[in-house]
Parts: structure tokens; sequence; C-alpha cells
């Protein structure tokens, strides 16, 4: 059996992990919201670009939606399997520790963007298929912005839950005081932020009607490749030092 | 804390086992290991080497047990020493688990998968050609047959460890670290596991597994480690270890027509330590015990007293390890 055929038993297994948990019929329920809301609105009649935009997808999708996904499947991709034990059975197999961290990643990033990404889909074409090609390309940018700060997200909070137990609650910290309220205020951090990271490379298909996107598509494919491959290098590194408390005997 | 006690044991017999790689090693070798967290130490100055057969690994909670076999299984450093699985150091060597077959204490199992699935899982991540075969073999060695295609999250304690037993060895490994494997199983399944371990060292494995209950150890192995605060505090055949301690009391209750005569009687002979007048009879303890039949006989004719029963109590491996403790 060959590395393919491994990378994938262990994705199959971080998928069944993810989609086992009662947060993720949450999470499920809370990435319909998006597409509610485009029924709603073209319904109302409201398909304009910029308004589905600030109102839809940048309020819900890349404040609420993706952070909140991501870093939910970013830290339980292995953080779950640490706390009960269960990550012994993955580690004592003659696997390089690359490999299962390439593969949990992959689980997760896929599982983020399964969800993010079909809200997105869903909600940008009920809304701005009649804006003709423009309204497209903004629903194809803003999917490239969910596949990009997928990555971000579950890479960062994938390796940060290898360091401590508080992953997830250090994750929406991040969320709400990092990207929801600092990055407003000090627009240096736009450098350090993977919400810019994912507006930016938007830019890359199309430039969407939203002041606060300050990086350069290029810059943002740069620093989101940077982040993703350090945190997944970082990762290995750690899991490659994994150790199993002695126990109380 | 004296020296280890040591018989014909893994300590001083060359315990070899062929590695991959052709050459004759140790299965598993010590070499002066410690382990210390901050200020306390788990594991002090241990070392021994095993070769093929079953070895129970024994102490008391907090003896050190499970931070050994983590050790072993590469999934803690040595403080201090080596740790060497035939002949190569296991942690941070993800290879070597080709050789390793690990059992861990937790129960948690993946609740979602069935017992097939979870064997299979093992089974895929070590490479083995024909994962399917290979795991229904391992299921069909632990009994598991007919829970197979059952969710994990609906087996029983004694299952559990069953299931995890299987997906331990469905790679076959030369090397299998099992900590307190028989945990949580009934009598039956107790003796099926015994049985399957003692197969597989006749096999030519080598099979390590911890347990603070002593009759465990007593039925499969008669190689024994004993932790004790950490320490080595023997090694070798439990039987011949407790042969050694001629320096332990020995328990003997006695019922008689009178134990207070007895008693007094018995008191004035130097090979007995003490008398005790207790509401089931007479206890004594003695350090001879060939010397005790002689005396008792005489001793109950002197003092005119009939003897009902003469029970040495205390023979057990619990005796051995409650001495061990205390020593």
């Amino acid at each position: 059996m060959n590395s393919i055929a491994i990378f994938a038993e262990i994705v199959r297994i971080t998928l069944r992990q993810l989609l086992g948990r009662r947060r993720t019929l949450l999470l499920v329920l809370l990435s319909a919201l998006p597409v509610v809301l485009a029924l709603a609105f073209r319904l109302g009649g409201e398909t304009e670009i910029e308004r589905f935009t600030r109102r839809i997808f940048d309020t819900i999708t890349m404040t609420i939606l993706l952070p909140l996904v991501a870093i939910l499947f970013g830290s339980g991709a292995f953080g779950a399997e640490i706390d009960d034990g269960t990550v012994v059975y993955l580690l004592a197999k003659p696997i390089p520790r690359w490999l299962v961290i390439a593969a949990k990643a992959s689980g997760a990033i896929a599982m983020s963007i399964v969800l993010t990404g079909t809200s997105t889909l869903l909600a940008g074409f009920i809304d701005l298929a009649p804006a003709g090609a423009d309204g497209i390309h903004a629903v194809l940018a803003q999917f490239l912005a969910v596949v990009v700060g997928s990555a971000c997200y579950v890479a960062l909070f994938l390796a940060l839950s290898l360091f401590t137990r508080r992953a997830l609650v250090i994750g929406i910290g991040y969320m709400l005081v990092w990207e929801g309220a600092l990055s407003f205020i000090l627009t240096g951090i736009a450098n350090l932020s993977i919400r810019q990271y994912s507006l930016g490379a938007s830019k890359a298909i199309y430039t969407l009607p939203l002041q606060e996107a300050r990086l350069t598509a290029e810059t943002a494919f740069v620093l989101s490749g940077v982040l993703v491959v350090a945190s997944l290098a970082i990762a290995t590194w750690k899991l490659m030092r994994f150790e199993l408390p002695g126990g109380s005997d | 804390m004296t020296d280890p006690i040591t018989t014909q044991s893994a300590a001083q017999v060359p315990a070899t086992a062929t590695a991959p790689n052709g050459a004759v090693v140790p299965a598993i070798e010590l070499r002066r290991v410690a382990r210390w967290y901050g200020n306390v130490v788990a594991v002090n100055d241990v070392s021994f080497a095993l070769g093929a057969g079953v070895t129970g690994l024994l102490g008391p909670n907090g003896a050190g047990k499970t931070t050994l076999l983590h050790m072993l299984a590469g999934f803690l450093a040595p403080s201090a020493g080596e740790v060497l699985i035939l002949g190569r150091g296991p942690h941070r060597d993800p290879s070597v688990y080709r050789q390793i077959g690990l059992v861990p204490e937790r129960e948690a199992v993946y609740p979602f998968l069935t017992g097939l699935d979870y064997v299979k899982f093992n089974a895929r991540l070590q490479g083995l050609r024909n994962p399917e075969a290979a795991a229904r073999a391992a299921i069909a060695r632990v009994g598991l047959d007919d829970a197979m295609d059952r969710a994990i999250g609906t087996y029983s304690k004694g299952m559990r460890q069953r299931v995890k037993v299987a997906g331990s060895l469905v790679h076959d490994p030369q090397v299998l670290l099992l900590d307190e494997p028989f945990n949580g199983m009934d009598p039956r399944q107790r003796i099926a596991m015994m049985d399957l371990l003692v197969e597989l060292a006749a096999a030519g494995r080598t099979i390590l597994f911890s347990s603070h209950i002593l009759e465990e150890v007593e039925q499969v192995g008669t190689e024994i480690l004993v932790l004790v605060a950490g320490r080595l505090a023997a090694s070798g055949d439990f039987r011949a270890i407790r042969a050694l301690m001629t320096d332990r009391p020995h328990n003997i209750t006695i019922h008689s027509s009178d134990d207070r005569r007895l008693a007094t009687t018995l008191m004035a002979d130097p090979a007995i330590f003490a008398v005790e007048l207790t509401a089931t009879g007479l206890s004594v303890q003695t350090a001879h015990l060939t010397a005790f039949r002689r005396l008792i006989a005489g001793a109950s004719r002197t003092a005119g007293v009939r003897l009902f029963e003469v029970i040495p109590a205390d023979e057990s491996l619990e005796s051995v390890f409650d001495y061990l403790v205390r020593r």
C-alpha cells in the first residue's frame, strides 16, 4: 500500500470524526443561513452585487460562517483524538508524520470548503446570476475567498491544537477580537489577518466592492501560502515530538 | 531501596530476538532508564532485556508501569538511559511500529467504526497487502467474529479491550506491548486472552503486559518485572523470586483446642517471629517453614493441645508482591 492509500484512509477517518459530532449539524444549519437570506433578498428584488456582497457575503459568510466552521474543523481535526487518547491508534503506525498532518488538514479543509463553499455558491448564484458575467465573477471570487480562508484557518488552528487544548477558544477570540474588531481599526493588521488574505485572494477573479479588502491578490496568495505551509510544518514538527502522559501508574 | 532481586531472568540471561535486518538483539532492552517530570521521578535507573516469551510488568498504581510502556512504545523519551526495541530507539522513529503492537490502557476506540472496520483501519495504516483478510484473522484470534460488524460504541469494556488487541496484532508484530489488557474482561474472555498471549509467545513473539492484578500475571507468565516506586524491585521467574526471599516471614494460621496455651509454648521458640491471638484462631509468623513443621508437632504435645488445622497462608504471587512493595 502506498502513501496515497494511507493518506485516503486518514482523510476518511477524519471526515467521519468531524461529521459525527453534533456541532457539525449546527454548522450545517448555520451554513444554510446565507442561502435563506439570499432567497429572501431575491424575492424582495434586492439582487445587486454590492448590496449582496456587503450584507450576506461580508457580514455573514466572511465574518461568522467561514471562521467559525474552519476554526472548529481545524482545531477538531486532532483535538478530540488527543483528548480521548485515540490518536495513539494513528501514531503507533509506520507512517511519516507529515503525511498524517497533510491528511488531517486535507480532510478538515475539504469539510470547511464543502460547507462554506456550497453555501457561498448557492447564495451567490441565487442573487447574482441575474447580474450577468459580473455577477458570476463576483460569486466565483467569493468562492475563492472561502477556499483560501478555509485552508488558512484550518492549517493555523490545527497546528495550534497540537500545542494547547484551548485552540478553539483562542480561535474564537481571534475571530471576534482580532478580525472582528481590531482589523477594522488598525489598517496595519491586514498582513496578519486571514480574513484579509481571503478577500485579497478573491481579487484574482473579481474586485468585490469591499473597501476593507486591503491586500493585492499576489500579496494575499503569498501570505496565505506562507501561513499554510508554516503552520503545517510546525504541526509536523510538533507531532514528531508527540508524547503520551505517563499515566497514573 | 535495595538492589532488585533477580533470578534466572531477563536481566541476567541474554534474551534475544531476530531483528528485521537479521541481527540477533534483545527484543526489548532498557539500559539504566529514568524518566522524571520536574521533581517527580516516575521511573528510576531501570535495566532489563527481554526475548521471546510473556513477561508480566507488575506494580501498584503509581509504580511507573504506564510510563515505562510509553517509553517502550516510543511515546515518551527517557530522561536518562537508553530504550531499545529490536536494537533501535523507538522514540521519533515511526518505522519501528512495523515491529510493535501497542494496546494502550485508555479505553477509547473510535466508537463510530465497527470492530472489523477498526482492525482494517489498523491493517491499512500498517500497509498490509490484504487488510480485509488480515483484519478478519486478527478478529478471529480474539474471538470477536460475532460482533465484528457492530459499532465499537456498542461494545462492552471487555469487547473493546479485545478489539484493541486485534488491532495491535493485525500486522503480526515481533513485540507486543499491552497496558492492563485484561481490564474489563470477564473470566472466560480473560482465559481466552491469556491463552492467546501464551500462544503468541510460543510462536516467538515478545510480549510485555502490565497489570496490578497478580493472578493475571501468575496465570500468563512466570517471568515478571516488579516495579515499585519507579524502580525495578525484582525480575525473573516469580516462583524463584519467592524462594529467594528467605527473610520474608511466612504467615500460618492455627486452629487448636487451646490457642492461648499453644501461643505461650510457641513464643519460647526463636524460630517464631510473632504470635497473635485472633477471633478466628492463632496467627503465627516464622522465617523457616520446614523448621516450623517440626516445631509445631512437639509444641502441641508439650502444651497438651490438640491441633485441628495448620494453614500456611499467603503463598501466592499476591504475597510476593505485598512483600516487595513494603520492602
